[in-house]
């Protein structure tokens, strides 16, 4: 057993936050906050400065112009950018490369691989539908061949980030008749193919989602990725890579991180209270027990394997811990705790404590929501009957 | 990174596991509770079969392994609920090795072949760690009184933690002497603990202050792996009874109310577990801290109660009778989230450290 980082890693880490410094500024920051995600222009100039440094895609295969490290230096990576609230693809990044890479075609590869990387292509994740949340596979939207295209008809909801994608990534019936989950294929969509609408959904995080409207879309039938009904498996494989972006500790130590910045600067003497240091303690304890899932996860998948079990663990404890942790610092700064961003100078750490708060829900239903997790570990990890 | 034993740790660790599948039957650790006394012929054979000598430096004739491979034999043995002071004496062999000098040397050497099997007496009435108010005399003579003393009437020897001109630092005391007095006290675990009071008994000094960290800080690591161990039992036998066990004509694990607490029980063991070895594993890499090792102790002493309870709470009356081994592992699991800094001592030590940076990565 070794439990430390090595020091390739640790250097890299350090060059990284070099890095992150130097750009992470509040314009860029605003950028990122007010376009959702799209690349304006700060974010495309610190998008190309990653790439000039080949960080992008360090741990793709050297034939897509990758260098082939170990995964775990994507997980620094993504720890790295998410501790510090940058911008690096997200989750086309986590979820979608790492499915094209496995499945896609080598047309494909070459078609969409450089654009993900160089922050061109940003996809939006097509898979729930209204009447399909938990249950995946009663998904209804139809792909039907019409020679060379697929026709698509049907409604997609939960498409983030769709006002400023390229793409949706998209899961489409394409065998009615067939067992239902064998009758499910991934077609990757233009967002500005005609049919597409995109109407805005409003969460009480103040980010928005949206649903996706597809009526008669037509798109070539060579933007089917994987084997025609069988994408069932590549959703279950992104899906366990989404959860590794999805339950990072850096997006959370950085709030208690920011607590004590902010109680030694304008609460010294709560600071001083030791009821206030144990509250802290106990947080912090959730942390480190949320980073040890998150490496063990990490390690396995670097390691060439993915234990369902261990994603669903990470995704669990850190989805609930983004609300516990939330919640205790909001307890323990009182009405200060409340106070919003729009505040200005007086909320503390820029309201970052309410709007995590606010936005906690998400990660406990979405990407699987955490009872269909633990049915997993039960079933998938501990081998209970079904 | 790598988090998975090494073949030669797995070795290690399934050569004692099926030793003691073999060896040590649960009514043996039936008869010794019963009887209120160690496990004296498993404790033989550990050191017959040189696991004791495992995490000791070749030069000393240990295995030349490290804390980590101690770990793995703790659990193993936690695992059986055997009864034989492993911890107490591994971590007065660590202190003694890393701290003692010439002297702790040749006490190792003892502990390997023999001659002694020293436990710690650390706590007094106080019960902190940091409140040690045992003085020892000048002239080499010890008068204390101390509490909580696991495996007391068993050991050769103890390793008293007491105070001279300021500094606290540990002191070997023969047990065998008329001077020494102990006094039995009935605890959860059903292990054999003491009340052990020393009237001027003689005492030798055998390392200082850094021996005292060493000793609570090795052996509250290990101690959190012996709360691994119980919690995992708890676990497989739950998952193991709820997949056979039928009612409303199916196994009760196919209901997700059940299915849900297992998981629960399963992530708090698992990042536990990973929070104990690395602890471990910082001791052996010297990259310690008192503060991460408190961290991975009240990770584990707050699981514990909650995960075996999960285990009572799905094995119905079936885990609540004596004739089920089930009661073992919540029992010693409770005790030992008492032993060597509750969870609330240990959140204490990281609350004083709070302001200081952390590494996240």
């Amino acid at each position: 057993m070794d439990f430390t980082w090595s020091a390739e890693l640790i250097e890299f880490r350090d060059e990284l936050t070099q890095v992150i410094q130097q750009w992470r500024t509040p314009e860029l920051l605003k950028e990122y906050r007010e376009n959702h995600g799209a690349a304006g222009p700060l974010i495309s100039e610190f998008q190309a400065e990653l790439n000039r440094r080949g960080w992008s895609r360090m741990c793709w295969p050297e034939e897509y112009g990758g260098r082939a490290l170990n995964p775990l230096y994507q997980f620094v990576y993504v720890e790295t950018m998410e501790y510090w609230g940058m911008p690096y693809g997200n989750l086309t990044y986590t979820s979608v490369a790492p499915a094209l890479l496995e499945h896609a075609s080598e047309e494909q590869k070459k078609e969409y691989l450089p654009g993900i990387w160089e922050g061109r292509l940003r996809f939006a994740i097509g898979y729930s539908e209204p009447n399909a949340g938990s249950d995946l596979a009663s998904l209804r939207t139809r792909a039907v061949r019409d020679g060379d295209d697929w026709i698509i008809q049907g409604q997609k909801i939960w498409t983030s980030g769709a006002e400023v994608a390229t793409h949706v990534w998209l899961a489409a019936r394409t065998d009615p008749d067939a067992p239902r989950h064998q009758g499910i294929s991934m077609i990757i969509v233009p967002v500005d193919a005609p049919g597409v609408t995109v109407r805005p959904l409003w969460t009480m995080s103040g980010v928005r989602t949206n649903e996706t409207f597809y009526d008669n879309v037509r798109v070539p039938y060579s933007n089917l990725v994987g084997p025609l009904n069988g994408g069932w498996t590549i959703i279950m494989h992104a899906l366990n890579h989404e959860r590794v972006g999805l339950s990072t500790t850096g997006n959370l130590a950085v709030h208690f991180d920011d607590a004590v910045r902010y109680l030694r600067e304008h609460r010294p003497e709560a600071l001083a209270d030791p009821h206030v240091r144990r509250r802290l303690a106990e947080i912090k304890l959730e942390l480190l027990k949320h980073r040890a899932l998150a490496i063990r996860n990490a390690v396995t998948i670097a390691g060439g394997g993915i234990k369902p079990q261990e994603a669903s663990m990470t995704k669990i404890h850190g989805s609930e811990l983004r609300y516990s942790l939330s919640n205790s610092l909001m307890d323990l700064l009182g009405r200060y705790g409340g106070l919003s961003r729009e505040t200005g100078e007086l909320a503390p750490a820029e309201g970052s404590f309410e709007r995590t708060w606010r936005a906690s829900p998400i990660l406990r239903f979405g990407g699987g929501a955490n009872e269909l997790q633990r049915t997993i570990i039960a079933t998938r990890g501990l081998g209970m009957p079904r | 990174m790598n988090l998975d034993p090494s073949e030669t740790q797995v070795l290690l660790r399934d050569t004692l596991r099926s030793f003691l599948a073999n060896e040590l039957p649960f009514d043996q650790v039936r008869a010794c509770e019963k009887e209120g006394r160690a496990d004296a012929e498993l404790w033989g054979q550990l050191r017959e079969h040189g696991w004791l000598a495992t995490p000791f430096p070749s030069s000393l004739g240990g295995g030349g392994a490290g804390l980590v491979e101690a770990g793995l034999l703790v659990e193993e043995l936690a695992r059986r609920a055997a009864v034989v002071p492993i911890v107490e004496a591994l971590s007065c062999g660590a202190a003694l090795a890393r701290c003692g000098g010439e002297r702790g040397a040749e006490l190792v050497r003892g502990l390997i072949e023999g001659a002694i099997t020293p436990v710690p007496a650390v706590l007094e009435s106080s019960d902190r760690f940091d409140a040690i108010a045992a003085e020892a005399a000048g002239d080499g003579s010890l008068r204390a009184e101390k509490y909580f003393v696991d495996y007391a009437g068993f050991a050769t020897h103890h390793l008293v933690a007491a105070r001279r001109g300021g500094e606290t630092g540990l002191y070997l005391v023969d047990a065998s002497h008329p001077a020494i007095k102990v006094e039995p006290h009935a605890t959860i675990g059903r292990t054999p603990q003491a009340v052990v009071r020393y009237d001027a008994a003689p005492a030798e000094r055998v390392a200082g202050e850094d021996g005292y960290d060493c000793l609570v800080q090795v052996a509250r690591a290990l101690c959190t792996v012996q709360i691994v161990a119980s919690m995992q039992v708890s676990l497989d036998q739950t998952v193991a009874y709820t997949s056979v066990r039928e009612q409303f004509g199916r196994p009760i694990g196919t209901f997700q109310a059940v299915q849900h607490h297992v998981a629960n029980m399963a992530t708090e063991v698992e990042s536990v577990r990973l929070l104990a070895y690395e602890a471990l594993d910082s001791l052996d890499r010297g990259s310690a801290t008192a503060e991460r090792i408190a961290i991975a102790k009240a990770a584990a002493s707050r699981a514990v109660p909650e995960v075996t309870m999960l285990g009572h709470q799905l094995h119905g009356g079936q885990g609540y009778i004596e004739e089920n081994d089930l009661y073992f592992f919540t029992l010693r699991g409770k005790d030992r989230s008492l032993a060597w800094g509750t969870a609330d001592e240990c959140l204490e030590i990281v609350a004083r450290e709070i302001e200081k940076p952390t590494d996240w990565l």
